[in-house]
């Protein structure tokens, strides 16, 4: 598994600053949860963890490798899943995973083995030649879901994976988030759902105007919040988002 | 039903729709077109002249072109897109009170407006080309020109008729309808080209007439060459405003009840299936990445309405490389023949361009590939059906044109260059317009470009690609207009090496320019950030 190093890492779009001198250090095996107001930079960080935006400047380095001068090694490393994913929906799911699975490397044998296992255990066997376009929300999530770990990658990013789905697809995705943490993979978590956010992350980074802001478990954010010992994660949010992002209403 | 109603949903629907972008994009629009229009009728005529045709069989082909318009918009009327419908108003104007006749009746007003705004400069330029070639008076061509979009605001209502009877209980037969009708429809449309066969009645011809479709092509093709009676033609107008107050009548007495369920809300990019279950064609098993990104792609192309789309424009170049060459314009001109190549592929790049509207860029650029070699591997699935479909045309076309230009050396050379050159302007386009499509093109439905933006971006696009395919193209259409000088100077005794030479010049020129698009493509792709 592997560490992520982020050092003073910024990235403007033309005049606006995404990314303020974010440095971080995520360990191996880490679950990390990342929170956020909406526009706070959660996915430009993510984005540019996983290679897809180029900073404008710093560094991430996955264990030794620099995502930016060594992208295609980097990139067998991670398994990305963004906030919304569009997915080939002219494919049918089984013709969608292999494609992935091809265009991330992974051997024939094993890529037939880890569709038919991962499409038994999302119940998802008998869309197998269904196209994708023609799934519900949720069951593309979960297919997306599959693509994002067919590759067993070593570090997995995921962008708000619960937005949006119904109660039996959340638990599903939930276990799933499980089974890969268990198995030791480093996850960069990003969720406004932030009971999520607390029953799985080791640490929790809060990021607002494209700065972090606090860093730390439970205990560590709410002294840093001046809540109570007891304080739930939300509350403590509020709290560091209201007094470092100037929100004047929570203030 | 309520005509202030109307006014103002109309006025909004205007003003949401004719933004900057979108008359920037309608002038550029317009002008290719008038370019195109020109082009056409002029090879049309000579086409039409070289072969003995009569005026009588001009309307035959006026009737059968509308014909065509005609069954189209059946079509998309059965396929629920007779009354064109954004998310916008299915979550704002279809909730609200206003009847569903009101909303017929703006949304019939506002297709009707456009199609006449769009279709009037190239129409009359059409009509104005006709009326110089049969010395008749330009008012009798704007005459003409305005029977012919009487006719296409009859197809809209047609369309829309048939969309809105869609709630009404015909959906589930809808099929079996919609191929009768067309069937139907083509068949009395067809009708006049028993005209051409000697002892049959001309009375069966006379029943296409009673169409819109013949009516149209009647009266504007009369007016035009001078044929026509003034009797005759009013007789004929009146027909023709009888169809159209009939669709309208019709069209307001469906559109009483709810029709709102059957229209189909255009979504840019999102492809509708009609099968959902597929059987699995993409086999990965013991095949190289690039030929399963070629794969996927061909699986791609062939499940949508692209194939249909690509198989239309490699008609489209067939046909008008066989007209080309029968009208004769071919051998005396070969330059001209691959600018409007050029033009006509111009359009047909467009295809081409919606490649990056079905990629999902965040799998790729989360991916260890190479973007440039994958867009050349998607270029190499794209470009094979169109030669599949060219090449052997243009060996047909070719064979008969080399060997009638034998005693012609100094033409010859011409059309040996030209041939291959229409092949290789047709590959140079399509990696230009990939090139433009991943810089400029919206990526898939969710990316965060408004459509006003996007709406400017297709509009630069075009003009860049434009601009940059005719210069990438100009060494080919150059080294075909010096052919004749060069032949010339050379002498018949070297002409074969020279005629070897220039060709591989033009396809090592053509290779190059491809590679270089198509790298530059993989590199736009790479530097996107817009999603």
């Amino acid at each position: 598994m592997v560490q992520v190093s982020i050092e003073q890492l910024t990235k403007h779009y033309g005049a606006l600053v995404a990314l303020d001198n974010v440095s971080l250090k995520i360990n191996s095996g880490e679950v990390f949860g990342l929170l956020g107001p909406n526009g706070a930079g959660k996915s430009t960080l993510l984005k540019t963890i996983v290679g897809i935006l180029r900073p404008t400047s710093g560094t991430i380095k996955l264990d030794e490798t620099d995502i930016v001068t060594n992208p295609e090694k980097a990139k067998r490393m991670i398994g990305y899943l963004p906030e919304n994913p569009s997915l080939y929906t002219g494919l049918t799911t089984q013709e969608f995973l292999q494609f992935v699975g091809k265009i991330r490397g992974v051997d024939d044998d094993l890529l037939d083995r880890e569709i038919s296992g991962s499409l038994k255990s999302f119940s998802l066997e008998d869309k197998r030649n269904s196209l994708v376009g023609s799934l519900s929300k949720g069951m593309k999530q979960k297919v997306a879901l599959i693509a994002t770990s067919l590759h067993s990658p070593d570090l997995l990013v995921l962008d708000e994976p619960l937005t949006a789905l119904d109660p039996k697809t959340r638990v599903s995705v939930k276990d799933w988030i499980g089974s890969q943490t268990n198995r030791g993979v480093t996850t960069i978590l990003s969720t406004h759902d932030l009971d999520v956010a607390q029953t799985h992350s080791e640490r929790i980074a809060i990021i607002d105007h494209g700065k972090i802001i606090a860093v730390g478990n439970l205990d560590s954010l709410r002294k840093m919040a001046n809540t109570e010992s007891d304080a739930r994660l939300e509350d403590v949010f509020l709290r560091l988002t209201a007094e470092k992002g100037e929100d004047s209403i929570l203030k | 039903m309520s005509l202030s109603t109307i006014g103002v949903l109309v006025r909004y629907w205007i003003k949401g729709r004719f933004t900057k972008a979108t008359l920037a994009g309608l002038a550029v629009g317009e002008t290719f077109s008038i370019i195109f229009v020109l082009f056409g009728s002029s090879t049309f005529l000579s086409f039409s002249n070289k072969v003995g045709l009569t005026t009588g069989l001009s309307e035959v082909a006026g009737s059968l072109l509308l014909a065509l318009y005609l069954v189209g918009l059946i079509q998309s009327g059965f396929n629920g897109s007779g009354l064109p419908v954004s998310s916008s108003d299915v979550d704002y104007v279809f909730t609200s009170p206003v009847p569903p006749r009101e909303v017929f009746g703006a949304k019939v007003l506002l297709n009707s407006l456009t199609t006449v705004l769009f279709g009037f400069p190239p129409i009359m330029v059409l009509y104005l080309r006709f009326a110089a070639y049969y010395h008749t008076p330009w008012p009798v061509a704007i005459l003409a020109g305005v029977v012919t979009l009487v006719f296409l605001v009859i197809g809209l209502l047609l369309s829309a008729d048939i969309t809105i009877s869609l709630g009404r209980g015909v959906g589930d037969r809808r099929k079996v309808w919609r191929n009768l009708f067309i069937i139907l429809v083509l068949v009395v449309s067809l009708l006049p080209i028993t005209l051409l066969i000697p002892e049959i009645p001309p009375v069966i011809a006379e029943a296409a007439s009673v169409l819109p479709n013949g009516l149209a092509a009647t009266i504007s093709v009369g007016l035009v060459s001078g044929t026509s009676g003034i009797s005759a033609d009013i007789i004929d107008f009146v027909l023709l405003l009888v169809w159209l107050a009939g669709f309208l009548i019709l069209g307001v007495r469906l559109s009483r009840g709810h029709f709102y369920e059957v229209l189909e809300v255009a979504v840019p990019g999102l492809e509708k299936f009609n099968e959902p279950n597929q059987r699995s064609r993409l086999d990965s098993r013991g095949r190289s990445l690039w030929s399963v990104v070629r794969m996927k792609e061909r699986i791609l192309i062939s499940r949508t309405r692209e194939a249909r789309a690509l198989f239309v424009n490699a008609m489209f170049l067939s046909g008008f490389l066989v007209i080309y060459a029968l009208s004769g314009s071919f051998q005396s001109s070969p330059t001209s023949f691959l600018f409007i190549l050029f033009i006509i592929g111009s359009f047909g790049s467009g295809t081409a361009s919606r490649w990056i509207e079905k990629e999902r860029l965040w799998i790729l650029k989360s991916s260890p590939v190479s973007m440039r070699r994958y867009v050349k591997e998607v270029f190499r699935a794209r470009i094979a059906p169109l030669l599949f479909y060219l090449t052997p045309v243009t060996v047909a076309v070719g064979v008969p044109l080399v060997l009638s230009e034998l005693g012609e050396p100094s033409l010859l050379l011409g059309v040996v260059l030209a041939l291959p050159g229409a092949l290789e302007i047709a590959s140079i386009t399509m990696a230009g317009g990939m090139y433009f499509a991943s810089k400029y093109g919206q990526s898939s439905t969710d990316d965060i470009l408004s459509s006003q933006a996007q709406e400017l971006a297709d509009v630069r696009r075009f003009l860049f690609q434009t601009v940059i395919n005719l210069i990438m193209i100009s060494p080919l259409i150059f080294l075909v207009l010096v052919s004749e000088t060069l032949a010339t100077s050379v002498g018949r005794g070297s002409l074969l090496g020279l005629a070897v030479g220039l060709v591989v010049v033009s396809l090592v020129f053509s290779g190059f320019s491809v590679n270089l698009l198509l790298n530059k493509a993989g590199d736009a792709v790479s530097r996107r950030e817009d999603f």
